[in-house]
This record gives C-alpha cells, sequence and structure tokens, in this order.
C-alpha cells in the first residue's frame, strides 16, 4: 500500500461503530448490572469507551482507549470519600427549622455546582490520558481547581448578565480546556476568540426574546393567564409554538458553536475542522424524543398488562382504583418486585436512548463531520512519561456529569 | 508470506506498514517485524510478553511487556486475524485468562458491597441506637420543632390543641402519667403530651420529647387500659429515642442506596421505596421495644396493657392506607403482639388504682368536645 503524504492532503475523521453493536454491548451491561447490585456500571462504561475509541478512525489508524474499569471503581470509592461528609450536612441540614434548612441546602448547592468543574475537568484528563493514538498517549495539564474557579466566576457573571457574558465564557472555557491538552509532546492550540461567538449569539438572543415576548404576549391576548378563572386551553398553542422555534434557534447557534470552536483547536500546524449542520442537530433530538415516545409507549403498556395480572381487581370496570390497588399489595411481595423491576426498566430505557440518540448520533455526527490539515507533521511528536494516576473520575461519576 | 499490519514503535507518532513472521531462536519464539519487499527486520518481540489489546472484531492489537507503553502491532481482516491467531493460540489463552480475572475482580466487588449491605441491614439498628447516645439532646428538641412544623404541612391545617390551658384537668392528669411513666429511664427529655383535633386515630412521639395523640384516637378508646397503653407506648418511643434512630437510619439507607445506583445526588423513587423496606424492619423492632415499655409501666400504673394492642388494631382498620402498606408496616401483628404483652405484664400486681382517677378520665375523655360516653 503506498501512502500519500503532502500538508495539503486534509483527511477525514471516519466512525465505523454500528448502532447494533452498541445496542448489543449496553443490553449485555444493563443485565450485568443486575447480578452485580449496580457494580458492572464501570465495566459497561469501559467497554462503552471502547466502542467509540476503537471505531473512530483517524488517516486510517484507531483510538485507543486504555483505561480500565478497576480504575473507574477506585475513583468512585475515592468521590465517597467527599459524598459521606456532604451526605451527613444534608442530613443535619434536613433536621433544622426550615430557614436555616434553605440556607444551608443553597450553601451546598453552591458548593456542588464548585465541585462539577473541578469533576468535569479531572474526568477530561482521564480519559484523555488513557487515549491513545498511533502509540502516543494524550494528556491534559492545568489545575482542576483553577479550571473550576474560572468556571465558577464566569458562571457568576452569566447570572449578573443575564446569559450575555456567554460568549466570552465560552471561548475561555474552550481555551483553558485545548491549551491545557496534548498529544505526547506536543501541544494542543486553541485559535478561537469571542469575536466567532458574538455575532451568532447575539442575534439567537435578540431572536429568542423577541419569539418569547410575542408568543407570551399572543397567549397572554388569547388568556392563558387569567388573573382569574379557568385558562384558556387554546392560549397555550402560540406559547408551545414559541418555545418549540426557540428551541430550534438555540440548536442553529449550537451547530454553529461548535462547528467554530472546534475548528479552532490546533495540534502544531496540524488543523481541526469540524463542520456541524443545525438540521443534523434538530433531527438528532427528534429521533431522541420520538425515541423516548416509543419507549414510554411500550413501558407502560408493558406495565399496564403486568400490574393488571398482578393485581386485577384494582382495574375492574375499566379505570383504575388507587385505593384497591394500594389495598392489594398489602402482603403482595410480587407488586413490590414489579414496581421494582418496572423502576429498572424504565431506568435502563431512558438510558439506553439516551445512549443511542443523543450519545452515539452525537459522537457521529462530530466524527464524520471532521477533517484534518497536515496531519504528517504530526510523525515527529514523541511519547509523554507514563500517567501513574490511580483512580478516575469519581467524582464526576458521583456527580453524574461524566460524558462518554 | 508476512501477515501485514501496522506498527506504532510507542516512541514517536509513525505509523510504518509492516509485516509479521514467526522466529525460533534457541526454545525462545519471537514475533518478527519486517519491512518492505526486502523484509528489512524492524524489531522483533518475544511471544511470551504478547498481549492483546481490546479493539473492535475486525482488528487485533498486541501491545508486549516490557516495551514502550504505547508500542502496538495492529493486524486487521478476518483472513490476517486468523492467521495470527492460529500462529498463536497462546493470544486466546491469554485473554481467557484475563477475561477470568475481570470476572473475579468484579465478583469480589459484588461480594464485598452484598458483605456490607447485610453488614448493614443488621448493624443500622445497633449503629443507630449507638449513634443515637451521642446526638445532643438540645440538637434532637430543636428537630422535633421542625418536624412537627412538617407534620402541620402534611396535615394542611393549622395543629389546634383540644385543651389549651395547660393547667386543667385532663392536661395534669396527662402530664403526671407521662411523667411518672418515664421516671426512672435516664431520659434528657421532659414529656410534652399535645391532645390535638385531627379526623385521623394516630399518635405519635416527636424527637426530642413532644407527644401527639389526635382526637379521633381518644374517642376510639374504650377504656382507661386501651388510651393509658397507648400512651405509655409513646412514651416508650421517646425514652428510646425512636424517632431519632429512625431518622439516622434512614439516612443511612438513602445513602447506601445512592451508592447502589452510583448517583449520589438523584433523589430516586427506588431509594424511597428502599428506604421504606429496610426501615420497616427496624421499626417493627422499635415497635417491639416501646411495647416492652409500656408493660413495664404497667407494673407500677394499674393498667393493663394488652388494651393498646385492642385500640392499635381497632384504629387500624380505618386506615386504609396503613393497611394497604402492611408490606412495610411498622407495627408488629396483633395477634403475636398481645401475646407477647400478655406475657410481659404476667406478673403485675392486680390491685394498683387505675391511672386516672374517673373525674380526670372524664375530663380527657371530654377534652375534645365529644360526649365522653
Amino acid at each position: 500500500m503506498v501512502m500519500q503524504r503532502g500538508p495539503e492532503r486534509p483527511v477525514p475523521v471516519v466512525f465505523t461503530g454500528s448502532r447494533r453493536e452498541l445496542v448489543g454491548l449496553l443490553l449485555r451491561g444493563y443485565l450485568l448490572l443486575l447480578p452485580t447490585i449496580g457494580l458492572y456500571r464501570f465495566w459497561l462504561t469501559t467497554w462503552t469507551r471502547r466502542f467509540y475509541w476503537s471505531n473512530t478512525v483517524i488517516d486510517g489508524d484507531t483510538l485507543e482507549y486504555t483505561g480500565q474499569a478497576s480504575q473507574l471503581l477506585v475513583g468512585f470509592l475515592m468521590a465517597l470519600a467527599v459524598f459521606i461528609p456532604l451526605y451527613g450536612l444534608f442530613f443535619y441540614l434536613s433536621t433544622q427549622s426550615s430557614d436555616a434548612a434553605i440556607v444551608g441546602y443553597s450553601l451546598v448547592a453552591v458548593g456542588i455546582w464548585f465541585l462539577i468543574g473541578y469533576a468535569i475537568y479531572r474526568a477530561r484528563d482521564f480519559r484523555l490520558s488513557r487515549t491513545l493514538w498511533r502509540g502516543i498517549r494524550c494528556d491534559q495539564t492545568g489545575n482542576p481547581w483553577a479550571y473550576a474557579l474560572r468556571r465558577f466566576g464566569w458562571s457568576l457573571l452569566m447570572l449578573a448578565t443575564a446569559g450575555l457574558a456567554y460568549p466570552f465564557m465560552a471561548v475561555s472555557l474552550w481555551r483553558y480546556r485545548y491549551v491545557h491538552s496534548w498529544f505526547g509532546t506536543r501541544r494542543f492550540g486553541f485559535t478561537g476568540s469571542w469575536r466567532l461567538l458574538a455575532g451568532q449569539y447575539y442575534i439567537s438572543y435578540v431572536l429568542g426574546v423577541v419569539i418569547a415576548g410575542i408568543g407570551a404576549g399572543i397567549g397572554a391576548a388569547m388568556g392563558a393567564f387569567p388573573p382569574s378563572g379557568v385558562a384558556n386551553p387554546w392560549a397555550y398553542l402560540p406559547i408551545g409554538i414559541a418555545l418549540l422555534l426557540i428551541g430550534i434557534v438555540i440548536l442553529r447557534y449550537q451547530a454553529r458553536e461548535l462547528s467554530r470552536m472546534f475548528s479552532c483547536v490546533r495540534l502544531g500546524s496540524a488543523a481541526l475542522t469540524v463542520t456541524i449542520r443545525a438540521r443534523s442537530l434538530l433531527h438528532q433530538y427528534l429521533r431522541y424524543g420520538l425515541a423516548l415516545i416509543v419507549a414510554g409507549t411500550v413501558l407502560a403498556t408493558g406495565g399496564f398488562v403486568v400490574l393488571s395480572f398482578i393485581a386485577p381487581e384494582a382495574f375492574a370496570n375499566g379505570d383504575f382504583n388507587l385505593q384497591l390497588f394500594l389495598q392489594h399489595m398489602q402482603g403482595s411481595v410480587e407488586t413490590l418486585i414489579a414496581i421494582v423491576l418496572g423502576y429498572l426498566l424504565i431506568l435502563g430505557g431512558l438510558n439506553l436512548s439516551r445512549e443511542l440518540f443523543l450519545g452515539l448520533a452525537f459522537w457521529k455526527l462530530v466524527a464524520n463531520g471532521a477533517r484534518i490539515t497536515d496531519i504528517d507533521s504530526l510523525d515527529t511528536v514523541g511519547a509523554r512519561a507514563e500517567d501513574k494516576s490511580l483512580g478516575g473520575e469519581g467524582l464526576a461519576d458521583a456527580l453524574n456529569v461524566g460524558a462518554y | 508470506m508476512p501477515i501485514p499490519a501496522r506498527y506504532y514503535d510507542g516512541v514517536t507518532a509513525r505509523v510504518r506498514q509492516v509485516g509479521l513472521l514467526y522466529e525460533t531462536e534457541g526454545d525462545v519464539s519471537y514475533l518478527l517485524v519486517v519491512e518492505g519487499e526486502a523484509r528489512v527486520p524492524v524489531t522483533r518481540w518475544p511471544v511470551k510478553a504478547l498481549t492483546m489489546v481490546s479493539s473492535r472484531p475486525d482488528e487485533l492489537r498486541l501491545r508486549g511487556r516490557g516495551l514502550p507503553e504505547g508500542a502496538r502491532l495492529v493486524v486487521r481482516g478476518t483472513a490476517a486475524i486468523a492467521r495470527m491467531k492460529a500462529g498463536l493460540p497462546v493470544l486466546e489463552r491469554r485473554q481467557r485468562r484475563e477475561t477470568r480475572q475481570q470476572i473475579g475482580l468484579a465478583a469480589l466487588a459484588t461480594a464485598a458491597l452484598a458483605a456490607v449491605i447485610l453488614a448493614y441491614l443488621y448493624g443500622v439498628p445497633l449503629l443507630a441506637g449507638r449513634i443515637v447516645t451521642l446526638v445532643p439532646p438540645d440538637w434532637e428538641r430543636g428537630l422535633g420543632g421542625t418536624v412537627a412544623t412538617q407534620m402541620e404541612a402534611s396535615l394542611g391545617a393549622p395543629i389546634t390543641l383540644c385543651d389549651p390551658a395547660p393547667e386543667s384537668t385532663a392536661n395534669m392528669a396527662l402530664a403526671r402519667f407521662g411523667a411518672k411513666v418515664l421516671e426512672g429511664s435516664n431520659s434528657p427529655f421532659t414529656l410534652d403530651i399535645r391532645v390535638i383535633h385531627a379526623p385521623v386515630a394516630n399518635a405519635f412521639a416527636m424527637p426530642g420529647g413532644r407527644i401527639y395523640v389526635f382526637s379521633a384516637l381518644l374517642e376510639q378508646a374504650e377504656s382507661q387500659d386501651e388510651f393509658a397503653g397507648v400512651l405509655a407506648h409513646e412514651v416508650g418511643h421517646i425514652a428510646y429515642r425512636h424517632g431519632m434512630e429512625q431518622l439516622l437510619a434512614s439516612a443511612g439507607t438513602g445513602a447506601l442506596i445512592g451508592f447502589i445506583l452510583g448517583d449520589m445526588t438523584g433523589v430516586s423513587v427506588a431509594a424511597g421505596l428502599g428506604s421504606t423496606v429496610i426501615d420497616s424492619r427496624f421499626s417493627r423492632e422499635a415497635e417491639r421495644q416501646a411495647d416492652a415499655f409500656a408493660a413495664q409501666a404497667s407494673y407500677h400504673q394499674g393498667f393493663d396493657p394488652v388494651g393498646l394492642a385492642n385500640l392499635l388494631d381497632r384504629v387500624g382498620g380505618d386506615d386504609a392506607l396503613s393497611r394497604a402498606l402492611a408490606l412495610f408496616s411498622t407495627h408488629p401483628l396483633t395477634e403475636e403482639r398481645k401475646a407477647a404483652l400478655d406475657a410481659l405484664a404476667a406478673d403485675r400486681p392486680r390491685d394498683l388504682p387505675p391511672p386516672f382517677s374517673p373525674e380526670e378520665w372524664m375530663a380527657i375523655r371530654t377534652m375534645c368536645g365529644s360526649s365522653g360516653v
């Protein structure tokens, strides 16, 4: 095989994974969660990442995820050290008078909001430092506390400016992440500036405010918020349409932001270009919504059938009698098991839909929309020293902010 | 024919198209990596050091012990992979061993978690009982106030006392009875018995020494024995600080279920349901303790504690929800309970005067405005 070389050659990123493969992997994983009392989730995450990484092909070579499930397990145990005192604090607050409890909860919520920034950065570090391409490991340096502080400060500014600070925040955080990212001995760069986002952002912002105003105005005129009496149900229609339009405006902006920000990522003289169409993003969310509706319908029908089988009296005469149903639960272990299983099925259905129609779809969208120029300049990159950190992203896991 | 492969040396990001050949030197076998038509040797990896790295089904990735961290040989395509595996059966053996190790690790972690859960189920009642003695009584008193506020909110109406005058005959009699029953239990709390207007027949003890008796319960009491028994039972909860114990136990259960579900922030349905199931076990024990406490009180207060089981059974019939949740019931079954109370109070002196004088009992029965007949 002859390899074509040359600086002008833009190389596409290709994703080769199939949805069916991921479904098989996830379903097997969900089943194994039961006998392992939930602990298999660390292995499931590892397998899912291996699927994503190993199917992402850059210039003929796939990524490799080298993380181990045991590292995630250890990381989670370490996160417990943070959470057990926090739990104690929550308990203490819940026993206080309501005013003190509200103040306390708010403080804890602010603390967690701060901690989420730290967790996100550490999780990204874990994933990057376990990513191998052409035998060279990626890595992330920088201080997670500094990142958390930065993110926290920006979010305060966002509140103070009613969201107008967003383009500055986005660029600042993107830059911090990429300037501290490495491929082997070579440092990533980020060429973006707020000017790239500002125009689109403020147009979308004004558009959103105007649509919201018009929707609310028409709705109010039709009687959606009467000072007294019953609201006119039709008046919610213009409000609903306005929300839908705002959703489209947001997606359109998101697609532009992602395309532009990703396209500012550099690695030496190699440059990344990503094109994500708003249409594709919209389709992705529509499919996700459809998947949720299908999953919900299937589960609801199934649940109804099972419960009417277990507690037939409660469903007599075509309507559901809660009193009778609760009475039936007296001594009925079957009903309890059915409820627990139903809960787990709902959880599984939601997770599956999210992973397939948001996770996989988004990964595909970014990967298939990406091109890299001057990739040959990476030939000279050397390997970094080994990463010795033991546990991975436990806090992110516990805070439920982990991605992929 | 060499097997075509891609080779990363793990030192630089250069990829090389190579061929793989087997080579044996003495009794050590090697995987020889060659490049180009001329088969120029690049490197050789001892077969003993090779392991497979998991990858897509159509790709076989090898790494080697003692080599740079990222050094890999990548073979693609079904035919080439089959040739590799046929030539190096040891690879699949090693992979199976690796899988077994992972299964072992998962099984070990699961067993450890199961042990924690079991220890928890049996240990928490004990532990909560121990921890509760460390809770400062002042804090518990404050907590009682908070719980009362929450209860008021859940009743949907402000709590109104049946007889707001603390010096009335009825309130004085109740206070005297409560204090006598609590005497000698070393409780740090002063009792505060409040009879309130409420349509549901119920009575409960708050953390911190407050007892609520609902007017509907009082109306259903047919004798002093029944009412005094229930009251003594509630005083038992105060003496043992069961309310606090229960709170501690529920908090622990929530944490454990959060751990199992892997989401420490989410308050989920399962967590609620789970705490109910687990805590009911704990509460039954608490109910038995309170019953025993009431039986003990009957030795010096002159009432028949079996009456408390009768009253609670009668009252339970009215409360459809509590019957419906019998699976999670916090009260022991009536028959079993009566027998236990009977046995505990077997030697009580039968010649003691009743806990309340006829005037006092009349005052108590009429304090909520009912006929008192």
